[in-house]
């Protein structure tokens, strides 16, 4: 079979090398390679761009495009082309560069002997091709196991909830008493129940954590919420192992910068772990204060007086898979993928997780996420001048519980009033915000209230992303406001009417939606 | 006082029967549809205070099913609840933005089955004779 020539295209400033290579490619026959010389890195895309390259030959140094740039460049116009680059004698460095940029290979100038080339291009070429090959097949195979794994989590949940609902019917006596013997034996059933659908749990996350689906929906989220959630759920699994589970939350906790699903997944994940591996009459706790280190993230601690970890397994147990191989210890825990998630959640959402142990003595996972900061979020906003002149719209959301970031906001501009804490809410001047005019065209301030459930949040979001520009930066910051809403209150100034009368209306919107005395004097009294 | 009505839209007959069980043991009447379209049907006959609703069902889904009960002001009053073993998250927005009351996922802890039905309709918060031995979470 006859091969059709190959297109190289060479991309070379310099006369001399450019001499040099023609020479080279002139002793191969005819047939073999078609060569098309350029100079500059734009006529290089153009014609890159247009297809039909085989491979191409880049010298690093054009007039219109230098190093890993030029590299960079063609990659990008045309992923699918492999490329050999062309450097000198002492770079080789920079030729290593090249290659995890998206080069097949590097030839050094001057080094280049006449026999080579052509066989370099064709390696370079089969190299490329195995490799796209081998790309295609990978992204195919995760897929489809995430497609199974996703599939098959949903699928074991309906046989699951049959069993479910029949073990408990049968326990609450709906089908007859039962003898203690028969309670003692669906008692195990139910907790066996519950283990598997927390594999299940975790074989979707899984799934989702590999393709990189995880969804997190960062929100402003209490974590003093989470962790009182977190202990309630298993106050029961721990008193039934003869463990005592408490937890310590420092009064003055700021909110989060995370998931409210997520932040109770991660610390429920924690706890369990610490009541596995904690023996009866041991002792597991969750703290959780600003960070010593860093001031803008919290700690969360979950310590317990379990047997421990030895020093080089802290590290392995956040590894897929990964179970405790000391068969003392191990029974019949899960499917080694708890840790792994929980990594993920936490670095996912711009934070760190790393446990110590002392070997028979126990164990402290350590947690950090960044702290809520609605100045940050809304600062670049607010530097555009632009911005300064257009209505103001102020949304505060008041997220699932009734100690969300308003409360903390004014904990931390306690002392100043109102103003001052909007002023702080906004990190800029309230009176450059809101220019004094008072009249049409002047300023208007809307103040949204939303508060737990579930009704319209898409509409609002909606709206509120038609009413304020900031709302786009603070979903390019990642944040949505609140998936729940129920409440939406609006207190717009009319004009003429003092920004004063207005923010106390504010104050007594806030008194009604959180029915709470003391804080709203804290917020008119200042 | 009449029980109140609930409709049990689910292709799985095992669950449909968990789910007549519980119910009746909390004074509800219930009444059942397999698939989509009867779903639909049954609510249009029985007028129930409640609709149960699975998603994945055959002739159409739980959300073709909450489309057309909107389409009829006298049953898009009817609150509904989805009990689906599909993943939560989009499946539960989705579900919320289609009017759902409430998504919960397969399988589901009684004591919080019995709570959101009985927030649904409206009711105090316990009126059981007794207290489900599964307090979840599960």
């Amino acid at each position: 079979m006859k091969e059709r020539p190959l297109q190289v295209l060479l991309v070379e400033d310099n006369a001399g090398d450019v001499r040099l290579l023609r020479e080279m490619f002139s002793k191969e026959r005819a047939d073999t390679f078609v060569l098309t010389h350029l100079v500059r890195m734009s006529d290089a895309e153009t014609h890159l761009a247009k297809g039909g390259v085989d491979i191409v030959l880049l010298d690093m140094g054009l007039p219109d495009g230098h190093g890993l740039d030029t590299v960079r460049r063609a990659h990008a116009v045309a992923p699918g082309t492999p490329m050999i680059v062309l450097t000198g004698l002492d770079d080789e460095a920079l030729a290593a560069e090249a290659m995890k940029a998206g080069a097949q290979d590097y030839l050094i100038k001057g080094q280049i002997e006449n026999r080579a080339l052509p066989r370099a291009l064709r390696h370079a070429i089969e190299r490329f091709r195995l490799q796209t090959e081998t790309d295609l097949i990978r992204t195919n195979q995760l897929q489809f196991k995430d497609e199974f794994l996703s599939h098959v989590s949903h699928e074991l949940r309906s046989p699951l909830s049959a069993i479910h609902q029949f073990v408990t019917i049968l326990l609450d006596g709906l089908a007859g008493e039962l003898n203690p013997e028969q309670r003692q034996y669906l008692e195990i059933v139910l907790r066996n129940v519950k283990q598997l659908k927390a594999m299940i749990n975790d074989l979707f996350e899984v799934s989702g954590v590999q393709s990189g689906k995880l969804t997190i929906d960062l929100q402003c989220s209490s974590v003093a919420d989470a962790i009182v959630y977190s202990v309630n759920t298993l106050q029961g699994a721990a008193t039934a192992k003869g463990i005592a589970l408490s937890s310590e939350i420092d009064s003055s906790l700021p909110s989060v910068c995370a998931d409210p699903t997520r932040l109770r997944q991660i610390l429920v994940i924690l706890i369990d772990n610490a009541i596995k591996f904690t023996p009866a009459n041991g002792t597991a706790k969750v703290r959780a204060r600003v960070s010593e280190d860093d001031p803008n993230f919290l700690l969360l601690e979950v310590s317990d007086s379990g047997c421990g970890i030895s020093p080089e397994m802290t590290e392995r147990i956040f590894e897929r898979l990964f179970q405790a191989s000391d068969p003392a210890l191990a029974g019949r825990k899960g499917l080694g993928l708890g840790l792994y998630i929980c990594k993920e959640l936490v670095t996912r959402q711009g934070g760190q997780i790393w446990a110590k142990s002392m070997m028979g003595l126990g164990t402290v996972f350590s947690v950090t996420l960044p702290v809520f900061s609605l100045a940050k979020l809304l600062a670049p906003a607010l530097k555009n001048e632009s911005d300064r002149e257009r209505p103001i719209t102020l949304i505060v959301t008041e997220i699932g519980s009734q100690t969300g970031w308003l409360a903390d906001q004014v904990r931390a501009e306690q002392g100043r009033g109102i103003r001052d804490m909007l002023r702080g809410c906004l990190h800029s001047d309230l009176d450059v915000l809101l220019p004094r005019t008072g009249s049409a065209g002047g300023v208007e301030l809307v103040f949204i209230v939303a508060m737990t459930d579930r009704i319209g949040g898409e509409a609002i979001s909606k709206r509120i992303g038609e009413q304020w520009e900031v709302y786009r930066h603070i979903l390019e910051a990642g944040l949505t406001l609140s998936t729940t809403y129920r409440v939406l209150e609006a207190v717009q100034r009319k004009p003429g009417q003092p920004v004063e009368d207005m923010l106390e209306k504010v104050a007594d919107k806030i008194h009604d939606l959180m029915n709470e005395e003391s804080l709203t004097r804290q917020l008119i009294n200042g | 006082m009449d029980n109140k009505k609930i409709l049990i839209v689910d292709d799985d007959p095992d669950i449909r029967q968990g789910m007549h069980v519980r119910l009746q043991a909390n004074h509800y009447d219930t009444f059942f549809a397999a698939d989509a379209f009867s779903g639909v049907a049954e609510a249009r006959k029985h007028r129930p205070d409640l609709i149960i609703l699975d998603l994945g069902l055959p002739a159409g889904d739980g959300f073709t099913v909450m489309e057309r009960l909107h389409k009829v002001p006298f049953l898009a009053v009817i609150p509904v609840i989805v009990v689906s073993a599909r993943n939560g998250l989009g499946n539960q927005k989705r579900a919320f933005d289609a009017g759902a009351r409430a998504f919960l996922q397969k399988p589901v802890a009684d004591a919080e089955f019995l709570a959101v039905i009985r927030q649904a309709l409206g009711e105090p918060a316990r009126i059981g004779n007794y207290t489900p031995h599964d307090q979840g979470p599960i």
